[in-house]
């Protein structure tokens, strides 16, 4: 497929449309919010007292819905690796309760949750191995593990086989109820951590780039294994309450693919990755169907398909979307601020004295093709270097090589005295190496000013990171934009933004990418005047890819030049500039 | 003897397994898009099938070229609606295009019910075998092979020594790449996408010929293509076709010596140990 | 002497006072026969609806037929049927809704196995007495689920004829097969158990699940073991595939026998010559000499246009035996009619009802049938044979 760097997405619609933060009268939303709390406890508690039998079952059904939903929600709306098999986590769940139910003769409520456990459990084992997959193998992966678990359930005796397990058949709907009244509202609860918190950005940040999150310090598959793992303790218990409802379980009705089906329809319809979203639609896909699909017997499942086909296409926000349009139910904007007060970094004692970068003998081979041939360089402290050739010398792979994303085939990268071929790349972005892209990649429907603090989080000013963020973002000149989304500033404002992100990991070396590329004269002058101020953000190092030699001529203390991944000259800019060998690289043989 | 019957039984349901998977992979290589839609459109010609030979009684080989054009158009009508639109989401078009055809294969679902009801039918034509040296050549399946095999060959000499097929392997190399060298990547994926849905439709109408089908399998026949193409590898056609019959071998072995479940798990778990095993064969590109 | 005007003044009054009367008591006598309601669910829609639909035909025949008769307790019937779609959790919620909204009378089962065996706990727990026509599976019928009463043959009974019958006839081994799905499971396992009673050798025997692109590596392990019988425990997708392969792998076992497949109409279609001398079950058939069986058949076809089958037998029996229970009890009390079904026989037109204490069959059998010449025949048990069993299975 295409190359290594990737053109920022526009936003697709797997994610909110509508980017960037409701903020307007936060009392006015808090009073929404409140009154809405209290309809919706109104309801809770009116249903068991008006009904024990048919009313009070489907409330539990649309319950139970709505904790399928939120489930979803958090892996495949939150992270955007699309799973559609969570319902065997619902089955495991509920084979999981019946089993100790039946077996040990442990009370289904307590059963119930532990088989959530059981299902995190699950998620755990698999997640490191799925989450690196490819999204589609992912999204196939899943599928495959639930018809797996069928076969396996019809044939474990232990279990029952195909015949499944009948559970005591004990009469209590109101606490069943209760029980995923109070799941929905973990759900909800979970969702709205993933909303508002840190973490939340971090698993924000990696639907939309992950590799660009990676870069500025998120902890990419710890965060995916955990979002995983809260997707699946969900159904598991709900799958457990479900089956001593229905006191019983079999293989079918455990891993039955029509779950699926309903909880993606329900949350697409009313928005995917967003916190309102799947209570709204989970309620109205159960009501409508309950009510109105009675008069359209044979089109239930062709519906389905049509509203999934139509929200993608037509209406990627769902309900929450909608409501998005009216000004309702915005997303908040993460760690917000209410004032940005700038504080400057507080400064850390230099410890190592030596070179901040070291690259030894690195080699890097892609198949037939050598990348990298045995390039050597170093980056000392307090200097700038750069690093020149023409188009394919090797300058991008080198960066790529020394932030992790690409693998050497042999040679040693050592940062600040340690070697670091064995560090991941968002461990590297935490102890202080920052890399920006050649083309931007911004997450482009965070606001910028979660784009800054999310790296501010990850980086040596981690304990203060909203003071650091704020700090950083005056002190680049986007201080008034914060709240804008980042897909609506203009490529130069792009580009301050990078470098804003890039310094709020606070690092010691910085790495910079081709910075000057696509930039007017003016928008040269301002990358230039921030390249002169690192040293007052505190950084030790740079190290700069370029081809505007022009721009960056002056800025440099040493040059090198690389030539078909060789290094063919490193010395200072006037030096190399008029090498024989560097323009014979540049502009071929005399003729 | 005995083993060779079972790998001649293997390498015989491996022919069908090629055509149910290559016109998947088609689609997958050129243009990133994966159609969960895929069995809904195998059980769709198969049942057209059935319904023209009971109604006619004519050889259900002759459905073949008509349901391959209906459902090629089909498909090729489809794309501008469906699956263009999300092509200029760039790397989210994978999964976007997973969420749409997730829909439509529930769609197609329900159209099938309602046009064929949801009982298994299957068409009585070739139902014994040639004896060859001691060996049984099942008819149906042969039959079924061979023309799987012919398709998948032609569309390999079309792919590789034709220039409209050069074309669109460019396409599913770099689309910026092929627009630059002049061709309408937008008319490429619209061919790919009526060619691969006209050649599922015509797996169906061979399937149909060798085993029952009812609306409700076409799940499966998606899962089983998606599993040949991520073992022989994504947008590998020759991965894919030999991935294909070493399948049907092993599930042909599998059942002789442990049984009729093993046959039908062993795709799903052969998937999981490769993922564990290869993890690098799937790691984003 | 009274005057003429008095006389037409006293008719007049008494005229009056009738007609007052009669309009007083003709209300009450109305209110005083309101109609029993029978709730249940059927799948109209989904996997399950062809088969589905012949038992709810059955179902209706029934009612109609019970109503010509005067109803039960002197009321007439009323039937509330809502769509399950197939799925056990839809049934789950609807008979619910029956039992406390709707507040029916009576409740009679769903479809299959598959969907019964999910309201059977819900109908225990309101201790409804409920006949079940549609699920064979004897797993359901245990302690915890007494409530449900079945109305059909249970399916450890699919077959059980064939065994003794070929092994007097000389047959010594055995191949045995099931589908992975509740009730052919345990159709297999009783197979297999019996088999083993009767002193058969096994010599091949396997589970498997649908859907299953080839049986043929199956079908060569058969000839491998050269069976004298084989009998599959299967649905109908497997049934055709099996009958298949084993004629492509070259083999033909003197006796092949297959469940539910070879009574559908489509397997004939589907096999052609291949079908001819395959063998099935069946709990009900046309020269049933039971009670009303006649009366059954042609009033189906005067209703439904249609031949009855099987299905539809299930649904106008489990009516049959739920109205014996009314009547003999006198009242719609659940637990009164639930003991009444335990402790007596029903001689319904697909056989004898009788349940052991769990609500499992004792009473209804399976009887063999054979397609001959490409219609099915009864073949045993012989003393209600229209035909003798033909041996051996060439598949030509």
């Amino acid at each position: 497929m295409e190359g290594a760097t990737q053109p920022a997405s526009k936003g697709g619609p797997i994610r909110d449309p509508f980017p960037g933060g409701a903020d307007g009268s936060a009392r006015a939303r808090r009073l929404r919010g409140a009154a809405a709390a209290l309809v919706l406890l109104a309801l809770f508690v009116a249903v068991p007292l008006i009904s024990r039998g048919y009313l009070l079952q489907f409330a539990t059904d649309i319950l139970t819905a709505v904790v399928l939903a939120y489930g979803w929600n958090l892996i495949s709306g939150f992270t955007g690796y699309l799973s559609f098999g969570q319902v065997s986590f619902f089955g495991l769940g509920a084979y999981a309760t019946a089993l100790m139910v039946m077996r040990a003769h442990v009370p289904w409520y307590f059963a119930a949750p532990l088989s959530g456990l059981v299902g995190a459990a699950v998620a755990l084992v698999l997640g490191p191995i799925m989450l690196r997959l490819r999204g589609i193998l992912f999204a196939l992966g899943m599928l495959g593990l639930a018809r797996i678990l069928e076969v396996v359930f019809n044939n474990w005796h232990y279990a029952g086989g195909s015949v499944g397990l009948s559970l005591p058949a004990e009469l209590t709907p109101v606490a069943v109820y209760v029980g995923m009244g109070l799941l929905a509202l973990a759900g909800f609860g979970i969702s709205a951590f993933f909303v508002r918190s840190g973490f939340g950005l971090d698993v924000m940040s990696l639907n939309e780039d992950e590799e660009a999150a990676a870069a500025l310090g998120v902890p990419t598959t710890r965060v995916k294994v955990i979002a995983f793992m809260l997707s699946a303790l969900l159904p598991a218990i709900a799958g457990g309450l479900v089956a001593w409802n229905r006191s019983y379980i079999d293989p079918t009705s455990g891993f039955d693919p029509t779950v699926d089906l309903q909880t993606v329809v329900a949350v697409m319809f009313g928005g995917i990755g967003t916190l309102w979203g799947p209570f709204l639609g989970a309620a109205a896909l159960m009501i409508v169907g309950e009510e109105f699909l009675v008069y359209f017997p044979n089109l239930e499942l062709a519906l389905y398909g049509i509203v999934v086909i139509a929200t993608v296409l037509a209406f990627p926000g769902g309900l929450v979307g909608l409501a998005n349009r009216l000004g309702l139910l915005r997303r908040p904007i993460v760690l917000s601020p209410k004032s940005l007060t700038a504080a400057p970094p507080e400064p850390r004692p230099r410890e190592y004295t030596g070179p901040v970068l070291e690259v030894r003998d690195l080699t890097v081979r892609f198949g037939g093709l050598t990348a990298l041939d045995h390039v050597s360089l170093s980056v000392r402290s307090g200097e700038t270097l750069c690093i020149i050739g023409a188009n394919g010398a090797g300058k991008t792979t080198l960066f790529n090589a020394i932030t992790g994303s690409v693998k050497p085939t042999s040679g040693e990268i050592l940062y600040l005295g340690e070697p670091i071929s064995r560090v991941p790349t968002y461990l590297r972005a935490q102890r202080g190496m920052a890399r920006s892209f050649q083309i931007p990649r911004l997450l482009p429907s965070l606001t910028v000013w979660e784009n800054v603090v999310l790296a501010s989080r990850h980086g040596r000013q981690s304990h203060r990171a909203a003071e650091h963020a704020a700090w950083v973002l005056e002190t680049i000149g986007l201080a008034q934009m914060w709240r804008d989304p980042a897909s609506r500033l203009t490529p130069g404002y792009q580009r301050q933004l990078e470098f804003a992100r890039v310094l709020a990991l606070s690092p010691e070396l910085v790495l910079l990418d081709e910075v000057m590329a696509g930039m007017t004269r003016d928008e040269q002058e301002a990358v230039r005047s921030v390249i002169r101020r690192l040293p007052e953000f505190g950084v030790a190092a740079v190290a700069c890819v370029e081809h505007v030699i022009a721009a960056v001529a002056d800025l440099c203390d040493r040059m090198v030049v690389l030539d078909f991944g060789r290094k063919i000259a490193e010395d200072t800019p006037e030096k190399v500039l008029k090498d024989p060998a560097v323009v014979r690289a540049y502009l071929g043989e005399p003729l | 003897m005995l083993l060779l019957q079972i790998l001649v039984n293997g390498v015989l349901v491996g022919g069908l397994y090629v055509l149910i998977a290559q016109s998947l992979n088609l689609i997958f290589g050129v243009m990133g898009v994966v159609n969960l839609a895929h069995g809904s459109f195998i059980v769709l010609a198969g049942l057209f099938t059935y319904w023209f030979t009971s109604a006619t009684g004519l050889n259900p080989l002759l459905v073949l070229p008509l349901a391959f054009v209906v459902l090629g158009l089909i498909g090729a009508g489809l794309q501008p609606l469906l699956v263009e639109p999300l092509m200029k989401f760039g790397r989210k078009a994978e999964l976007l295009s997973l969420m749409v055809t997730f829909g439509l294969s529930y769609v197609l679902l329900e159209l099938a019910l309602q046009l064929w009801g949801s009982d298994f039918v299957s068409v009585p034509y070739l139902q014994s075998s040639w004896s060859l040296g001691g060996l049984e050549f099942s008819k149906a399946f042969a039959v079924s092979g061979a023309f799987a095999a012919a398709v998948s060959a032609a569309l390999y000499f079309w792919l590789n020594y034709t220039d409209s097929g050069k074309c669109l392997l460019a396409a599913s190399q770099s689309s910026t790449g092929a627009i630059c060298c002049g061709i309408d990547v937008r008319r490429v994926r619209l061919i790919a996408f009526g060619l691969g849905v006209g050649l599922a439709a015509a797996a169906g109408v061979l399937v149909i010929i060798v085993m029952p089908l009812a609306p409700q399998t076409s799940d499966d026949l998606t899962l089983l293509a998606f599993v040949i193409i991520a073992l022989g590898g994504l947008g590998n056609y020759g991965g894919v076709a030999i991935a294909a019959i070493l399948l049907g071998i092993a599930q042909s072995l599998s059942a002789f010596f442990l049984g009729g479940n093993a046959e039908y798990v062993l795709p799903y778990v052969l998937l999981i140990l490769v993922m564990v095993a290869r993890p690098e064969r799937f790691r984003p590109a | 002497m009274p005057s003429r005007k008095h006389s037409w003044g006293v008719l007049l009054a008494g005229a009056l006072g009738l007609s007052t009367a009669g309009i007083a008591v003709a209300p009450i006598a109305a209110q005083a026969a309101p109609p029993i309601v029978i709730g249940g669910t059927i799948s109209e829609t989904g996997p399950l609806a062809t088969d589905g639909a012949y038992q709810i035909k059955g179902i209706e025949l029934a009612i109609a037929d019970a109503n010509k008769a005067g109803g039960w307790l002197g009321r007439k019937l009323e039937l509330k049927i809502y769509d399950d779609k197939s799925s056990a959790g839809t049934a789950v919620r609807l008979y619910e809704r029956l039992i406390t909204d709707d507040r029916v009378n009576l409740l009679i089962g769903p479809y299959s196995s598959l969907v019964t065996v999910g309201i059977a706990p819900l109908i225990n727990k309101y201790k409804m007495a409920t006949i079940e026509p549609g699920a064979s599976d004897p797993s359901i019928y245990v302690a915890g689920n007494e409530w449900n009463l079945q109305g059909t043959a249970s399916s450890i009974r699919y077959l059980d004829q064939l065994l003794p019958a070929a092994k007097a006839q000389g047959a010594t081994t055995v191949a045995l097969l099931g589908l992975e799905s509740a009730f052919t499971l345990a159709c297999y396992h009783a197979r297999v158990a019996q088999a083993k009673e009767l002193g058969m050798k096994i010599v091949y025997q396997t589970t498997y699940s649908l859907p299953l692109p080839s049986f043929a590596s199956i079908a060569l392990a058969i000839k491998n073991a050269h069976p004298d019988v084989v009998e599959a425990c299967t649905y109908y997708p497997d049934a055709v595939g099996l009958t298949r392969a084993l004629h492509e792998q070259g083999f033909a076992p003197k006796y092949l026998a297959e469940t539910v497949g070879p009574v559908e109409a489509p397997y004939l279609k589907a096999l052609g010559p291949l079908a001819n001398r395959v063998i099935t079950n069946t709990g009900w058939w046309t020269n049933f000499k039971t009670p009303g069986n006649d009366a059954f058949i042609a009033g189906y076809k005067a209703m439904f246009h249609q031949d009855p089958e099987y299905h539809a037998a299930t649904g106008y029996a489990a009516i049959q035996a739920l109205g014996a229970a009314v009547e003999g009890t006198h009242s719609l009390d659940q637990a009164k009619i639930r003991a009444w079904l335990l402790a007596n026989e029903v001689p319904t037109i697909q056989g004898t009802f009788k349940v052991n204490a769990n609500g499992l069959a004792l009473g209804y059998a399976q009887d063999l049938l054979q397609i001959q010449d490409g219609v099915l025949k009864l073949v045993y048990p012989e003393a209600d044979a229209e035909a003798k069993l033909l041996v051996p299975y060439t598949g030509s």
